[in-house]
């Protein structure tokens, strides 16, 4: 099958399974037992305000009907795909959903980033050697510290390492960690520096129609500083990522190196470098592709309960706020964001599976 | 195909071999019994207990759907029916509970007073210390329970070495690969733990729930006021006042030690002064009685769902398949958040202190994890020409599904189960952190509220408010992990080693 054709029949089928999703969002947040809009007036209201504002929800026309369920189904599903995500109710009234989650998207981004690629710095190298080293010291040391750093939940590991980064804990030094370069932060709430990771510098100032070209360029300083803030809690998100790499990358490489193709490349007379990178290392990333595309799933979930831990400005701290709200627009805007970026990226794993195994045709891939 | 061999007539009855050969198994029930028999009262309370949920349970599922349905009429005469039996139960359990008990709080009591300001202590098992007295009946406890257990399997060795009809069977296999199994059986030995507290907790605690969280007030405690020189009895909520955990100087009562009211507390107390290892006690046991209930119904769902997608394919699989991933697309947490915080006013989440709707929140968000899990091995077992030749010889598909396929899958379910287990008991943990009408309603214990309660004394002395709970959450979490494995390596040993569908399985949340 042509990948495009692949690509367009996944999309396809991915259609219904956002839809789903979303429906049972929208059952929940619709149909189950709350009234948002006593929430957004409170107890005070006259009569007349909360017909007003049932009207402008949308629960009930101006004539004082109901609005049948389906309708409202209808309405807020057009809305929904077609990018339509409303006003906050109760966060911060009035504002557009989509400035309400963009002012709070830099910082979860930065999160998760880090957490990903700082569960792969370490849990691929350390998995990998525990496997060329099987059942020596330094394996066992490996592979039980796997076991048990997946079996950490987060928000405890969150809660231990907020603590010991206090003031008067053992980890307190780090806050002053090299503040004689300006380094010096804070490990809870969100600095500013992370919205601020980018100058924007105008090149090509006086250059005729070039002068509209701007260049973001990295703030090494702002960089520096948003690194050191995100680490803790990085570690946090990525503990429970890194835990399955060790362990699976671990099993990857024990099956290829007794493999037959190990033996024959070891006949050739490769060199044992050689054989690691091209032959271990390349198979070994076949089972850990779902672990690694699966720490996104991860992240989502567990970034409500780092963020709340270290006070974080981010999704999931807004989730959170939105769901006890109940701010509807913000939680169905969020969930819709983070349902189709699932859904992508699972068709973006099984397009990943084939490059690193050509093995693996586009139908086996697709099931 | 070999031929089947057995010892016994094929048609003999359990009962008639029994009688052939009396004395292994009189022998095995006669120690059965004398163990039984020790524990009574708490045996009959704690089944009793059992039955008292279930019954809510299953009136509740029925409600609910009556509810739904518009008959309003019929869900009252069901909450009628439910107080009804739950009344009976509850005074059988009463009646039960008043049995004698050996390794009971009466029998060995750890709650004394000094007489003077050295002793001797006054009202604990043989005058020793509260702290010993304690020790001596977690240890009677534990020992008890462990013998029990190895003795309930015990009786199935005496049933397949002497009674069992046929030789041998591929359960007998995979047994005895487990019992090769160190990883694995550190695992049931784990849960084995966790079961214990959950059972007996109210007689594993230096106080007991009641006593010492919900209603302090209503009980007091006796104890050697050293400033005033003399013994003086004060309620044990205005103990708990005086003897915080809050980190800052001589507030805090570490693990093992005492406070001023000659309480001793094995880990400790918690901000709000009480004591946290009866808390953790407590805390266990709703914990368990909700992974359990979320894992075997997602498990129910789970394997069923497998088996009708394996076996009939096509539309079928394909609308399963979206159904699942349309739920997974939404992340766990999220969905759990929501669903659980939509639901906190509403009387359901008054069943069993809210563990009653977590665990259909976390069955309902857990199944399509399991059931993916097994569905590959439901595939498979559909292929093989045992189930075409039971198809064309006429057999109904749900038997089909039961007799041929479901015995093929259900040690994956047991693996895949064991480790999403783990998912649910930290899922629960992070809702109960994160408050705010999430989690086990306040004050039944729950590990994640300690948690969140010791937050703020991380730094400081009072560490062990925060870092116990969550220790042994990652205990249990890797003892049902280390389950997985030992059942997965006994019932397919060439697959040693790692598997990528339960890469959802760990920590998570």
């Amino acid at each position: 099958m042509n990948r495009l054709t692949y690509l367009a029949k996944r999309l396809a089928l991915g259609v219904p399974v956002v839809l789903f999703g979303l429906t049972m969002s929208f059952l929940i947040m619709y149909r189950g037992p709350i009234d948002p809009v006593m929430t957004i007036l409170g107890r005070d209201a006259t009569a007349s305000d909360i017909r007003q504002l049932r009207i402008a929800l949308g629960y009930i026309r101006p004539n004082g009907t109901q609005v049948p369920i389906w309708e409202q189904y209808a309405t807020v599903m057009y809305d929904l795909f077609t990018l339509q995500f409303g006003q906050s109710w109760i966060i911060q009234r009035g504002v557009p959903v989509t400035e309400v989650i963009g002012n709070r998207m830099p910082a979860t981004l930065w999160l998760g980033w880090w957490s990903v690629v700082i569960a792969l710095l370490f849990g691929i190298p350390i998995g990998l050697f525990a496997g060329l080293k099987a059942n020596s010291w330094s394996d066992y040391l490996a592979s039980g510290g796997g076991i048990i750093w997946r079996a950490m939940p987060n928000f405890w590991l969150a809660v231990m390492l907020a603590g010991s980064l206090s003031a008067g804990g053992a980890l307190g030094w780090y806050r002053g960690l090299g503040s004689d370069y300006g380094l010096k932060t804070d490990v809870i709430g969100t600095p500013d520096e992370v919205g601020n990771l980018f100058t924007v510098v105008d090149l090509f100032q006086g250059v005729p129609v070039l002068e509209l070209l701007f260049l973001p360029i990295p703030n090494v300083g702002n960089v520096l500083i948003a690194f050191k803030w995100i680490l803790p809690a990085a570690l946090v998100l990525g503990s429970a990522s890194m835990g399955n790499e060790i362990r699976i990358g671990r099993t990857a490489v024990l099956e290829s190196i007794n493999s037959k193709y190990v033996e024959t490349a070891k006949a050739k007379g490769l060199s044992s470098r050689r054989i690691i990178v091209k032959h271990v290392g390349r198979n070994a990333v076949v089972p850990l592709l779902p672990v690694i595309m699966g720490e996104f799933y991860l992240l989502i979930g567990g970034s409500v309960l780092v963020e709340k831990v270290f006070s974080i400005n981010g999704l999931g701290n807004l989730f959170f706020r939105a769901v006890l709200g109940p701010d509807i627009p913000v939680v169905m805007g969020l969930v819709f964001i983070f349902v189709v970026i699932q859904v992508l990226m699972n068709i973006l794993q099984d397009l990943l599976y084939t490059m690193v195994d050509p093995r693996i045709t586009l139908e086996d891939a697709g099931r | 195909m070999e031929e089947p061999t057995s010892r016994f007539d094929e048609d003999s009855t359990l009962r008639s071999r029994l009688e052939a050969d009396p004395e292994p198994a009189l022998r095995w029930a006669a120690v059965m019994a004398a163990l039984a028999l020790v524990q009574i009262g708490s045996l009959l309370g704690g089944l009793l207990s059992i039955l008292d949920a279930a019954v809510v349970g299953v009136t509740a599922i029925f409600d609910v759907l009556f509810g739904l349905v518009g008959l309003t009429g019929a869900s009252a005469a069901v909450v009628d029916v439910q107080s009804a039996l739950s009344g009976a139960v509850t005074t059988a359990r009463d009646a039960a509970e008043g049995l004698p008990t050996l390794l009971s709080r009466e029998t060995i009591p750890n709650q004394g007073h000094l007489a003077s300001a050295d002793g001797p202590w006054v009202d604990t098992f043989l005058g020793l210390e509260p702290a010993l007295a304690w020790a001596v009946r977690v240890l009677l406890i534990v020992g008890y329970s462990l013998f029990t257990f190895y003795w309930l399997f015990r009786g199935w060795l005496v049933f397949r070495a002497h009674y069992r009809q046929a030789d041998w069977t591929p359960t007998d296999d995979m047994i005895d690969r487990l019992r090769d199994h160190r990883w694995g059986q550190f695992g049931i030995f784990v849960l084995a733990l966790f079961l214990i507290m959950a059972l007996f907790g109210p007689a594993l605690g230096p106080t007991t729930v009641s006593q010492n969280i919900v209603s302090p007030y209503s009980h007091e405690v006796t104890y050697f006021n050293a400033d005033a020189g003399a013994v003086e009895t004060v309620a044990a909520g205005d103990a708990n006042f005086n003897s915080k955990s809050k980190g800052a100087g001589d507030q805090n009562v570490g693990p093992m030690t005492y406070d001023n009211f000659n309480r001793f507390h094995p880990f400790g107390t918690l901000p709000n002064g009480r004591d946290l290892f009866t808390f953790m006690m407590g805390g266990a046991r709703i914990t368990l009685i909700v992974a359990g209930l979320a894992i075997g119904l997602s498990a129910l769902i789970a394997g069923g769902l497998a088996m009708v997608s394996a076996f009939y394919g096509g539309n079928i699989d394909l609308t399963l398949l979206t159904t699942a991933d349309g739920i997974v697309s939404v992340p766990r947490l999220l969905l759990l958040i929501m669903i659980s915080a939509i639901f906190a006013n509403h009387w359901l989440a008054g069943v069993l202190d809210g563990g009653f709707l977590l665990a259909l929140i976390f069955a309902f968000t857990g199944w399509p994890f399991l059931w993916r899990a097994v569905r590959g091995p439901a595939l498979q077992v559909a292929q093989e020409e045992w189930v075409d030749a039971a198809e064309s010889f006429g057999q109904p598909p749900r038997t089909i599904m039961r007799k041929h396929m479901f015995p093929y899958i259900t040690g994956y379910l047991l693996v895949y189960a064991s480790m999403s287990t783990g998912g649910i008991i930290v899922g629960l943990a992070a809702l109960s952190f994160l408050g705010n009408g999430l989690g086990i309603t306040p004050p039944t214990p729950a590990w994640g509220r300690a948690v969140s309660l010791g937050q703020s004394y991380v730094s400081g002395p009072s560490w062990h408010i925060s870092f116990i709970p969550g220790a042994m959450i990652v205990v249990l979490v890797t003892g049902l992990n280390a389950l997985g494995d030992g059942i997965r390596d006994a019932i397919d040993p060439e697959s040693a080693g790692g598997d990528d569908d339960e890469a959802a399985a760990g920590g998570g949340a």
